[in-house]
């Protein structure tokens, strides 16, 4: 069980005649996995659900919070310790033509992390041998094919699962996921979310999964929680499908109107919100952060901070003074 | 502006191909590919990478690089002719006041060290335009149209303005001499979600103002859903299916379009019923040269589809490619084994 309490984290911007800018990544997130679950962030670029993403993989330092793993607090321990905590949680970033070297055969890439693998667990050269093939099995690829070639003989699809083999070497208990499809080609999209998918069932990991496509997160986990995240903060928090099919914020409501409506397929929904205005990132920053941008705001909303939590009248959480639910989401066509 | 008239033109390619020179002999990225673009509509292109969608976008401007080449076929566009036989100064004075092109990555294709008022400048001096201050005018009522502080962006360095802006940048600038055949590609890669959807909107909104000729490529059949009056479905560098958007996604005929559909996650119903397509998307090299370029991956392949060339069938508004479309249906209107004209042709 992964959990992270009150998160927060500003990027200093130096330089510049104005002198350091501040930019709040992270504005007090919370945030927990069970074992073997299935959380999803979605929101904007700039949002911050990546920053959250790396800072769950140890990549990247918080200004205040506290992580805990399996109820080991993170800021108890050294550096040491904290890595090998940290290592069990591996990340998948987008770019799986950056990821790998391309000077190494796959082989070669695969052995790196076994070879640290088998000397912790005291274990022999013909181990690595067959644990490099059983992973690729795992991830749908041929070893025999796969295992001596070099990065750029692979298609898009194979490397992106060559990066999670890797990432399956050191068993991990998570894997971040940050928009690990974006860059595959749409007919293989699918096939990398169903591994993903598979990897949770099978060997029991848990997926956190970036995206800008609330309709992948659906997919990786039906069962799993759906974060909705504008400008650091967490704006609706459930279960995915109470998320998806009755979200009461506005901002929720705004990014899933801006899915596009498969015509002929679908009707779009009767209640669709667009917000009024883009972001203007240097407002200051009272009451509601998306209050600028809301067509339901009212004085309260600039006024006052709503807190995320339950009000008893949806399953998941908010953090709206004036939550309704509204049909935004397109249904399927009639067929005649 | 020397625009004929004012009414949007239409564009006939006939039998366009492209060919790249590789090591491995002239690989053909475009085959054989007959569209036509309706005057004042909005015609989605859609494909993987690889496809050709890019190549065939090129080509409206006649603009494929070395070491690829247009090896047969037309581009027609009423007003102006065929825009394959173009050369030299006739050619580059089409492109911008005849088709306007908003490139794939918009936001990388401006250049850094100008305002976008200096490359408006720069853009109105290579065509000759002599009413310079009337160009910026017309430029900032664009820009303000799209919703943007016109004034303000063009006096602006790209790095100061968001994806989306400078891809309403790029869509200005193609518009700006007047073009009334505008093509874009992805127009909204990279783009957030509410982002994405304002700028079809926009895309949407000017396209029907300004009375114009769109052709849009794209990877996001959604993309497409939301804007396009008819979709063309390309595969391994071939057209394998095209109609009136709603009738395609409704009720695909080729097995890829159906393909592709389902294996786009949805957000309501059994989400079960999305499915993986198969193998791979051909590359330049591993596309079949005989017969069906989708066999490799198809449910219904048949034994005919690995020699056979699939027949194009013509169905009312649709086109398929394929040797299984046409089975028990009776609506099989016309069959024609390819186009009609230039078919020989080297």
């Amino acid at each position: 069980m992964i959990t992270g309490k009150g998160i927060t984290k500003t990027f200093r911007q130096r330089g510049g005649m104005l002198g350091a800018r501040e930019v709040p990544a992270l504005r007090g997130v919370d945030f927990s996995m069970e074992k073997g679950g299935a959380v999803s962030f979605i929101g904007e670029s700039g949002c911050g659900k990546t920053t959250l993403g790396r800072i769950l993989a140890g990549l990247e330092s918080y200004d205040s919070g506290e992580i805990t793993i399996d109820g080991v607090p993170m800021s108890s321990l050294s550096h040491r310790q904290r890595q090998s905590h940290f290592r069990r949680i591996q990340l998948i970033h987008q770019d799986p033509y950056s990821a790998l070297n391309p000077a190494r055969t796959i082989h070669q890439t695969l052995d790196a992390p076994l070879t640290l693998r088998a000397k912790q667990t005291g274990r022999s050269r013909s181990w690595m041998d067959e644990r490099a093939e059983e992973l690729l099995g795992l991830v749908g690829l041929d070893p025999g094919y796969v295992l001596p070639r070099y990065p750029h003989q692979l298609s898009g699809g194979m490397r992106q699962r060559v990066v999670i083999a890797r990432a399956l070497t050191v068993d991990p208990e998570m894997l971040v996921a940050d928009e690990a499809t974006s860059m595959i080609d749409v007919s293989l999209r699918l096939g990398i979310l169903a591994l993903l998918k598979d990897l949770r069932d099978r060997l029991g990991v848990s997926v956190l999964f970036i995206t800008h496509d609330v309709a992948t997160a659906r997919y990786i986990g039906l069962d799993g929680e759906l974060y909705v995240i504008y400008r650091g903060q967490v704006v609706e928090r459930g279960p995915v499908e109470s998320v998806i099919s009755d979200p009461v914020h506005p901002y929720t409501q705004s990014l899933l109107s801006a899915i596009p409506v498969l015509h002929g397929l679908e009707v779009p929904g009767a209640e669709r919100v667009t917000p009024t205005e883009a972001i203007d990132p240097n407002r200051k920053d009272t009451g509601c952060l998306f209050a600028p941008r809301c067509p339901f705001r009212t004085d309260r909303c600039e006024a006052e901070t709503p807190v995320l939590g339950h009000d008893g009248s949806t399953v998941q959480e908010h953090a709206c003074f004036h939550p309704r639910s509204r049909s935004v989401v397109a249904t399927p066509a009639v067929r005649s | 502006m020397s625009v004929t008239d004012q009414r949007a033109p239409g564009v006939r390619i006939s039998d366009l191909s492209v060919v790249y020179r590789t090591q491995a002999g002239e690989l053909p990225a475009v085959r054989g590919v007959d569209l036509e673009l309706m005057p004042g509509t909005i015609t989605g292109v859609v494909g993987e990478s690889g496809s050709g969608k890019s190549t065939l976008a090129l080509s409206m401007l006649n603009a494929v690089q070395p070491p690829g080449r247009i090896s047969s076929g037309s581009v027609e566009i009423d007003g102006l002719g065929d825009v394959v036989a173009l050369r030299g100064d006739d050619l580059r004075k089409t492109r911008g006041r005849h088709v306007g092109y908003v490139f794939q990555a918009a936001q990388n294709s401006l250049n850094p060290l100008k305002t976008i008022g200096k490359q408006l400048l720069d853009l109105g001096r290579s065509h000759d335009v002599d009413d310079l201050p009337g160009l910026v005018k017309e430029a900032r009522s664009l820009l303000d149209r799209m919703g943007l502080d016109g004034a303000r962006v063009l006096d602006s360095y790209q790095h100061e303005l968001s994806g989306g802006m400078r891809q309403r940048v790029g869509i200005m600038l193609a518009l700006v001499l007047n073009a009334h055949v505008v093509v874009l590609d992805e127009p909204t890669t990279a783009l957030d979600m509410i982002t994405q959807a304002t700028i079809l909107r926009i895309i949407r909104e000017v396209h029907e103002e300004r009375g114009l000729t769109t052709l849009v490529i794209t990877h996001d059949l959604g993309v497409v859903a939301e804007i396009a009056d008819r979709l063309a479905v390309m595969y391994g560098g071939r057209l394998v299916e095209q109609g009136p958007t709603r009738e395609v996604l409704g009720a695909p005929r080729h097995p890829y379009t159906r393909g592709l559909l389902q294996a786009i996650p949805r957000l309501v119903g059994d989400i079960d019923e999305a499915r993986a397509l198969p193998g791979r998307p051909p590359t330049l090299s591993t596309v079949p040269p005989d017969g069906c370029v989708f066999r490799e991956r198809c449910a219904v392949r048949m034994d005919v589809c690995e020699t056979g060339e699939p027949p194009v069938l013509t169905i009312g508004p649709r086109v398929v490619a394929c040797h299984a479309a046409g089975d028990g249906e009776s609506q099989k209107e016309t069959v024609t084994t390819g186009p009609t004209r230039g078919e020989e042709q080297a």
